[in-house]
C-alpha cells in the first residue's frame, strides 16, 4: 500500500476540518510551485493550543496530514508549536512517500505560521 | 473492500479469455523464431500470417500493410519518425492534444531541424480541420493527428482533415490506439494508424502500424529483415497471436459494445451531474469515445478524488498529476481552454466491456460523499 492506514483514517475521516470563529492565531502556507495549501486557526487559552482547525486544497496526503497534525498539537504551548518539524507531522500519519513530503512542509508551514500570529497579537487575542 | 470497479480501461483492458487461450501455445509448444526455415520457425509463421490477416480483415486493407510494433508508442514514433526522416526536412502539422509520443516525437524532430504546427482545439477538444487547410505550406511533409482523445475521449473529424491532407498531397498518419477496435474509421484518405492491443482486450508490449502501400517511409531501428524491413527485431509471436485474436474478437463485439458502453457512459455522467453540485463533463457531448467520460469537480483536486475512490475499491484516473510537489493540470484540458480551478478537478472515468449497470450506480453514489468531504476541508477561493 503506497499510504499507511493511518494516513487513509485521516484522508476519509478528517479531524477538525474546517472554519473557526474569532481564532487566537490564523497561518497559512503555500508549496511552491504546487498548488498545495494549508491554513490553520488557532484557540489558544493560557499559553496553550485548545482547538486546532484546518482547511486545505491539495492532494490526500495533505489532507490527512493537516488532520493528523491538529490532533497532535492540541494541548501543546503555542512556543513549542514554533518549532514543529515537517517529521513530526510526517509521523503522525505514519510515514510520507517521496513525492508526497511536501504535505508534512506545507502543514508544518502553516501550523508555525498560526502560532507566531497568536503570539504576536495581543494578549488575549482577537475579541 | 468488497466490490471492485475498473474504469480505467484508456489505460489498460484485461486479456480477453479467447485470447490468452490462443497465445498459450505459442509460448512452449510454438516457440520457434518465425524466421527459421524448420518446423518450429513455420509453425511461429504461421502465428504471424494469421494474426496479419486478421487484422487486415477488420481495417479492409493488405495484410503485408501491417507493422507489428511493441507498443502504441513505438508505433507512433514508427509513423511520425519513418515519414519525416524519409523526407529528410520540411514541415510537419498535428495538434496540441496528441499523446506524448507524437508530441514528443514532433519536438524532438523539431530539434533535428523539421517545422512542426501544433493546432489548438476548441472548448470541446475539437480540431477544426480548415485550421489544418491553413497550416498547409508549400514544405509539408506529413500531418499526425489522433483520432480521439484518450483523456476526454473527444473524437476527430478524421475523414475531413484526411481529404485536406490528401487534397494538397500530404500524408497522413492518425494515432487511433484509443479508438481502434472501438469505433469505426473509415481510412479513405489516411496513410497510416497507429493501434495498440492492450486497449482491446489483448496483451501489453504489442501493437501495429498500418502503412498504406506506396507511403514513402524509413525505418527507425536497424537490424534483421523481419516486417518487411520495416522494423528490424525477432517477432514478438505470442503478443501477435494475442493482437490477431483481440481483432478478430472486436470485430464480432464492437458494434453491440459500443451500443451498451455509450448508454453507461451516459447513466454514469447524469448521475453524477444530478448528485454533484457544480460537476461538468470535459468533451464532446456526442462525437465521443463510448467508455469515455472526463468529469470535473470545480475546486476539487482530482487525486483526492482518485484516491477516495481508491479505497472504494474503484479504479479512476487523475487528470491533475502531482508528482514531487508539482501540479499540472492536464495539457489537453488546458488546450481545451477549461479554467484551472476545473482542469485541477477532472477525474477520467472510461468504461469496457466488463462494465456493469450496477458497477455505475455504484460509482455514482460514492462519489458524491467524497467530493463534499473535499469542499468541506477546502478554503474557500483557494482553487
Amino acid at each position: 500500500m503506497r499510504y499507511s492506514p493511518a494516513l487513509l483514517d485521516h484522508f476519509l475521516n478528517p479531524r477538525n476540518a474546517g472554519l473557526m470563529r474569532q481564532p487566537d492565531g490564523v497561518g497559512v502556507d503555500e508549496y511552491e510551485g504546487c498548488g498545495d495549501l494549508a491554513r490553520f486557526f488557532l484557540r489558544v487559552r493560557d499559553g496553550r493550543v485548545s482547538e486546532v482547525r484546518f482547511q486545505t486544497y491539495g492532494c490526500g496526503p495533505t489532507i490527512a496530514a493537516a488532520s493528523a497534525a491538529s490532533e497532535r498539537v492540541t494541548g501543546r504551548t503555542v512556543e513549542e508549536l514554533l518549532n514543529l518539524k515537517p517529521q513530526e507531522v510526517e509521523d503522525a500519519v505514519d510515514g510520507l512517500p517521496d513525492d508526497r513530503k511536501h504535505a508534512a512542509d506545507v502543514v508544518a508551514g502553516a501550523l508555525r505560521a498560526a502560532a507566531l500570529d497568536a503570539l504576536q497579537r495581543p494578549r488575549g487575542g482577537v475579541q | 473492500m468488497s466490490r471492485r470497479v475498473y474504469l480505467d480501461h484508456n489505460a489498460s483492458t484485461p486479456v480477453h479469455p479467447e485470447v490468452l487461450a490462443e497465445m498459450l501455445p505459442f509460448f512452449s509448444e510454438q516457440f520457434g523464431n518465425p524466421s527459421s526455415v524448420h518446423g518450429f520457425g513455420r509453425e511461429a509463421r504461421a502465428g504471424l500470417d494469421t494474426a496479419r490477416e486478421r487484422v487486415g480483415r477488420f481495417l479492409g486493407v493488405a495484410p503485408e500493410e501491417i507493422v507489428f510494433t511493441s507498443g502504441g508508442t513505438e508505433s507512433d514514433n514508427l509513423g511520425v519518425k519513418g515519414l519525416a526522416w524519409a523526407r529528410g526536412r520540411g514541415h510537419l502539422i498535428t495538434t496540441k492534444i496528441e499523446h506524448h509520443a507524437v508530441l514528443r516525437a514532433c519536438q524532438w524532430l523539431e530539434g533535428q531541424g523539421f517545422a512542426v504546427t501544433y493546432l489548438g482545439v476548441d472548448g470541446y477538444g475539437m480540431v477544426d480541420p480548415d485550421d489544418v487547410k491553413r497550416a498547409i505550406r508549400p514544405d509539408t511533409i506529413g500531418v499526425s493527428i489522433m483520432h480521439a482523445n484518450s483523456e476526454v475521449g473527444t473524437i476527430q473529424p478524421i475523414a475531413a482533415i484526411g481529404a485536406i491532407a490528401h487534397g494538397a498531397g500530404v500524408p497522413f498518419h492518425v494515432d487511433a490506439v484509443q479508438t481502434f477496435g472501438k469505433v469505426d474509421l473509415d481510412l479513405t484518405n489516411v496513410d497510416m494508424i497507429s493501434f495498440s492491443g492492450h486497449k482491446i482486450y489483448g496483451p501489453k508490449g504489442i501493437a501495429g502500424l498500418w502503412i498504406r502501400k506506396g507511403t514513402k517511409m524509413v525505418s527507425v531501428q536497424h537490424g534483421g529483415e523481419h516486417e518487411r524491413r520495416r522494423r528490424a527485431g525477432t517477432e514478438n509471436v505470442p503478443g501477435i497471436v494475442g493482437l490477431g485474436k483481440a481483432v478478430e474478437i472486436r470485430g464480432r463485439d464492437m458494434q453491440e459494445e459500443r451500443r451498451r458502453v455509450t448508454g453507461l457512459r451516459d447513466r454514469l455522467w447524469e448521475g453524477i451531474r444530478d448528485s454533484v453540485p457544480e460537476a461538468r463533463l470535459n468533451g464532446h457531448p456526442t462525437e465521443r469515445l463510448p467508455g469515455t467520460a472526463n468529469i470535473s469537480y470545480r475546486g476539487v483536486e482530482s487525486e483526492s478524488v482518485v484516491l477516495g475512490l481508491d479505497l472504494k475499491g474503484i479504479g479512476v484516473s487523475a487528470g491533475s498529476a502531482c508528482t514531487s510537489g508539482n501540479v499540472e493540470p492536464s495539457y489537453v484540458l488546458v488546450a481545451m481552454g477549461a479554467p484551472l480551478e476545473w482542469a485541477m478537478g477532472a477525474v477520467r472515468h472510461s468504461l469496457g466491456r466488463s462494465t456493469a449497470a450496477e458497477d455505475i450506480d455504484y460509482v455514482v453514489e460514492a462519489v458524491e460523499p467524497i467530493v463534499r468531504k473535499l469542499r468541506a476541508a477546502m478554503p474557500v477561493g483557494a482553487a
